[in-house]
């Protein structure tokens, strides 16, 4: 029973729903302040994005004639579940929810069921515009996947050679680190830290990589018929990827301090994400204009997926 | 009790010869007396297979059949045999259930067709020389089983011949099927030359002592090709392309299902039992070399297609392509993992088939460029074909998930062990080919299921129950394999795992008692399994379905609006105004059939590789000319490596 009421904890207030929402809310309120200032305008509230959330809530949800309607109400829905499941397994620098095995590959899978999910919905609404950011929105998972990819393995590498190989589980990758010392500090993996910050803005779709959603090009792609609670579901799936996504870089790269108190672990880790959120997705917000998509396909497949898979090479020959 | 039981794979294999011949003769007058005739002989062998599985796949017995009685006189077998082991009877479940589907799926799906009497009597030929295949125990019989499959499926491909491609596809088929078939009886004559027997289990018990024998080594290197060739792995793909585009999908669902199950199958039989080489790096090289360019040359080619069969076809292959990957890792975990995939493999693209032969069904077309909008037509089909994507995807819970995983797992494992990055290079591949595989199946979604519909279809329905009801079962085994992987590894894998390594108790079973040892066969230690355990997606459903309870209340709170007032049906149907709000969204212009979908989709990831696909539509030139001098170079190439290189 005690087990059963801590399970629930766990998925509805930390680190699951009401723990992952918030600090996801307050990134996202934290990036448009930032970028704000640093294009020096006042910018909006740091709580902008829960208003905006709410009221998006209770507006009117329109179903346009083309949709095929259970899909569509249904993929925001598969989207933020699957990405909730993420914030489960990913730990609060020493506090983990849940732990399995190999629970890389499967935060790899649910961040792809996440986008996937996203892009069902999309074709769904029968939008040629949606059908433009579908497309692109595949394109860009095809490029970040690669380097993703490698770089999971670089680091399944360096933290799995003293326990037999290889490994995919946070957990191994974890203790490794509280042993040796955050992977950040290991030379040959910091180009595949450099590639996994690389990472974060396309996964995330933020600008300069946000082609999918490009407003002034295709009217948002994906979302261009969306409205009403779907729509801030979506809205809230991308706010939650932002926290999902730095964390997962902490688990990664910073994993392994811990203070022992779990509270105040939680404080370091939405610390650390606020500045891995300045540094991936503000300044390049702020700094650059939007690619082109063959330009962000191009630029994760040579220059990005080689900054990892130096890191691999350089792993594998045990340096 | 045991000795009836012996009786069941003969039976099973006879049934379904005897079912073809007899509806033949009774089914050209009456044609529910045909279906009867056809049901019986589809369900006597699953239910005779399923009979076997507590023996065989529980309790680990060997059942070995002797046609005439002609058992081993003085260690040498004279007679022709059938020996089930696990690994027969796992593929052999495969085979009937995938039968069974297909059968159950044909009988409503050919109704368009005429001379359908001709049609049952070639699929039950076809069937029954599968089952024979994977039970044989004589290597000629595998040939003369080979024979007979390849020549009913170049008929079947060529069924519909009215249809254009239809004979220049079962063409293509013909000429270079041949050429495997010719390869697997030269091999089988060099093996018959050297060791004076056809029998299995004494080639395996014979073999090892003449390792070092260049005929034996050439005898291999044909095999190899031969069996490869019927699983229409790289450089045969294009032959599968081309046959799946035009045979019935009740076909496709055999050729992709089954008959390239049966070239796996007998690939792991040579690599494992007969020449037992498969922990030497050359075999291991090949064998996972072949499965890599399959998996990932067919999943590109699978992106360009516009052709809903054809695009099915290419990723048949490069799932095969995986199977094969991990099983030539030479493990217990790559191979447990090779067998998972494969049995996954036939029921999520068997499933995909049907969706797109019910496609076909009602609107006569496959075009990935001017379909659309069918999801809201067939609804069933439509949500038939997600459950088949996200399997083949690999997304969680379906079964692709499970054994792509144990497929990474096995790779990178090996990789670790020898220190070798060949395997690590595999196990990026498999993952990015994955991705790559939703990426086409997303492409499929958006042309045929999303988006508008395009009217020139006319008044489209949603196919009748008696071709939903196959599909259903495929769906739910696709459901129940992503679930309970650990029943399906204790009660399927690890038999037939157990069997393969368990290659001197093969040899004794047929042969007699201390037959292998006295070859120097000794038996091995049974390999430790990994247990999946890692992978628990029970409990992963609970917490699924929690969290959606969850949102669920929370968007019904939030959501203080009537979602019953949005209007279903279109407003054009009910003879209403346009309402502009429900339109798609037009910048203000008037709203026109504007489907994105087919060649439109992923222009940025094409153009990047434009250089590559140019170099691959050259390639698939089309030409069967081009096509056997492909073949005919890595029957070379295989030899060539194998005798020099063994």
């Amino acid at each position: 029973m005690t087990t059963l009421l801590w399970n629930l904890f766990y998925l509805l207030v930390f680190p699951g729903l009401l723990f992952s929402v918030a600090v996801g809310l307050l990134l996202a309120g934290l990036d448009r302040k930032l970028v704000a200032r640093m294009q020096r305008r006042v910018g909006p509230p740091l709580l902008q994005p829960w208003y905006d959330f709410l009221k998006c809530c209770g507006k009117e949800t329109i179903i346009p004639r083309h949709a095929k309607r259970a899909v569509y109400l249904a993929a925001p829905v598969v989207g933020f579940v699957a990405l909730l499941t993420v914030s489960l397994f990913l730990p609060v620098m020493g506090f983990t929810a849940f732990s399995t095995v190999a629970d890389l590959v499967v935060i790899l899978y649910l961040l792809t069921l996440t986008s996937a999910a996203m892009i069902v919905g999309a074709a769904a609404s029968g939008s040629p515009f949606a059908g433009v950011g579908l497309s692109r929105e595949m394109v860009s998972i095809l490029s970040y996947e690669l380097p993703l990819v490698l770089v999971i393995l670089a680091v399944g590498r360096a933290a799995g050679e003293s326990a037999g190989g290889v490994t995919f589980s946070l957990a191994v990758i974890g203790e490794y680190q509280a042993a040796n010392g955050p992977l950040i500090t290991h030379w040959s993996l910091i180009p595949a830290a450099l590639a996994m910050l690389f990472v974060i803005p396309c996964e995330i779709g933020m600008h300069p990589f946000d082609v999918a959603e490009a407003e002034t090009e295709i009217c948002e792609g994906t979302l261009a018929e969306y409205s009403g609670p779907p729509l801030a579901l979506f809205r809230l799936t991308h706010a939650v990827k932002m926290y999902t996504m730095t964390a997962l870089f902490c688990a990664l790269f910073l994993g392994g301090l811990t203070t022992g108190v779990p509270a105040l672990d939680a404080v370091i880790l939405v610390a650390l994400c606020a500045v891995l959120t300045f540094v991936t997705m503000s300044l390049p917000h702020a700094a650059c204009a939007r690619f082109k998509v063959e330009q962000v396909f191009k630029f994760y497949w040579t220059v990005v997926a080689a900054l990892a898979a130096l890191s691999l090479i350089l792993v594998w020959l045990g340096l | 009790m045991t000795t009836f039981l012996n009786n069941f794979p003969i039976l099973a294999i006879m049934t379904l010869f005897l079912g073809a011949f007899l509806t033949s003769l009774v089914g050209r007058r009456f044609a529910p007396a045909r279906n009867v005739l056809v049901v019986l002989s589809v369900t006597l062998p699953l239910a005779m297979m399923l009979a076997l599985v507590k023996p065989v796949l529980i309790d680990g017995e060997v059942i070995t059949y002797w046609m005439g009685n002609w058992a081993p006189e003085a260690g040498w077998a004279i007679g022709i045999s059938l020996e089930v082991d696990a690994l027969s009877l796992f593929f052999a479940l495969i085979v009937t259930v995938a039968v069974f589907v297909s059968a159950l799926y044909s009988f409503t799906y050919m109704n368009h067709d005429d001379s359908l009497v001709n049609y049952y009597t070639l699929f039950l030929m076809l069937s029954g020389s599968v089952l024979g295949l994977v039970l044989s125990g004589d290597l000629f019989n595998i040939f003369v089983m080979i024979e007979i499959m390849t020549f009913t499926s170049v008929a079947l491909t060529a069924f519909r011949n009215r249809q254009e491609g239809a004979l220049e596809g079962a063409f293509k088929y013909l000429a270079v099927g041949s050429l495997g078939s010719t390869c697997v009886l030269l091999g089988v004559a060099m093996i018959y030359s050297q060791l004076h027997t056809l029998n299995l289990a004494q080639i395996a018990a014979l073999l090892p002592e003449q390792a070092e024998n260049p005929v034996l080594l050439a005898a291999f290197a044909f095999l190899l090709v031969g069996f490869g060739s019927k699983a229409f792995l790289f450089p045969f793909h294009p032959l599968a392309a081309d046959a799946h585009a035009v045979a019935p999908a009740s076909i496709s669902l055999m050729i992709s299902g089954v008959l390239t199950k049966c070239g796996v199958y007998g690939i792991i039989r040579l690599c494992y039992v007969l020449y037992q080489n498969i922990d030497l790096p050359f075999v291991q090289y090949l064998v996972t070399g072949l499965g890599t360019v399959s998996m990932f040359v067919c999943v590109t080619m699978a992106f360009n297609q516009h052709n809903f069969k054809r695009l099915l076809a290419f990723h048949s292959i490069s799932q095969v392509g995986y199977v094969l990957a991990a099983v030539g890792l030479g493990t217990a975990l790559g191979l447990t993992s090779g067998l998972y995939h494969a049995m996954n493999h036939t029921i999520f693209k068997g499933l995909l088939f049907l969706t797109a032969g019910a496609v076909q069904h009602q609107t006569g077309s496959l075009n990935l460029d001017e379909l659309g909008g069918l999801g809201k037509k067939m609804p069933q089909t439509c949500l038939l074909f997600l459950i088949g994507a996200a399997s083949i995807s690999g997304l969680p819970p379906f079964n692709g998930f499970a054994s792509k995983w144990m497929i990474y797992q096995a790779a990178f494992e090996k990789g670790a062990e020898t220190g070798n990055f060949f395997y690590v290079a595999v196990c990026l591949i498999a993952l990015i080919t994955s991705v790559l595989t939703l990426a086409s199946f997303i492409k499929v979604a958006q042309s045929v299921f999303f988006g508008q519909y395009n009217e020139k279809f006319g008044q489209v329905r949603e196919v009748p129950l008696a071709m939903r009801l196959p599909m259903w079962i495929l769906a739910a085994l696709c459901v129940a394999a992503g679930l309970l992987p650990e029943l399906v590894q204790r009660y399927l894998l690890t038999p037939a795992v157990n069997a393969v390594f368990g290659v001197a108790n093969y040899i004794d079973q047929a042969m007699g008692a201390g037959y292998a040892a006295a070859h120097g066969i000794v038996e091995t230690a049974l390999p430790e399994l990994a247990e999946i355990g890692c992978w628990d997606p029970v409990s992963w459903l609970v917490l699924l379905f929690c969290f959606t309870c969850a949102i669920a209340i929370v968007a019904l709170l939030a959501a203080p609006n009537d979602l019953s007032r949005v209007p279903v049906s279109s407003a054009r149907e009910d003879g209403e105004a346009l309402d502009a709000k429900y339109e798609p969204f037009f910048s203000g212009e008037e709203s026109v059939y504007s489907q994105v979908g087919g060649s439109d989709l992923f222009w940025g990831f094409k153009h990047n590789w434009r250089r590559y696909f140019r170099l691959m539509h050259d390639w698939h030139s089309g030409v069967v000319n081009d096509y056997t001098l492909y073949a005919a170079v890595a029957m070379a190439a295989v030899l060539a490596a194998c005798v020099i290189l063994l």
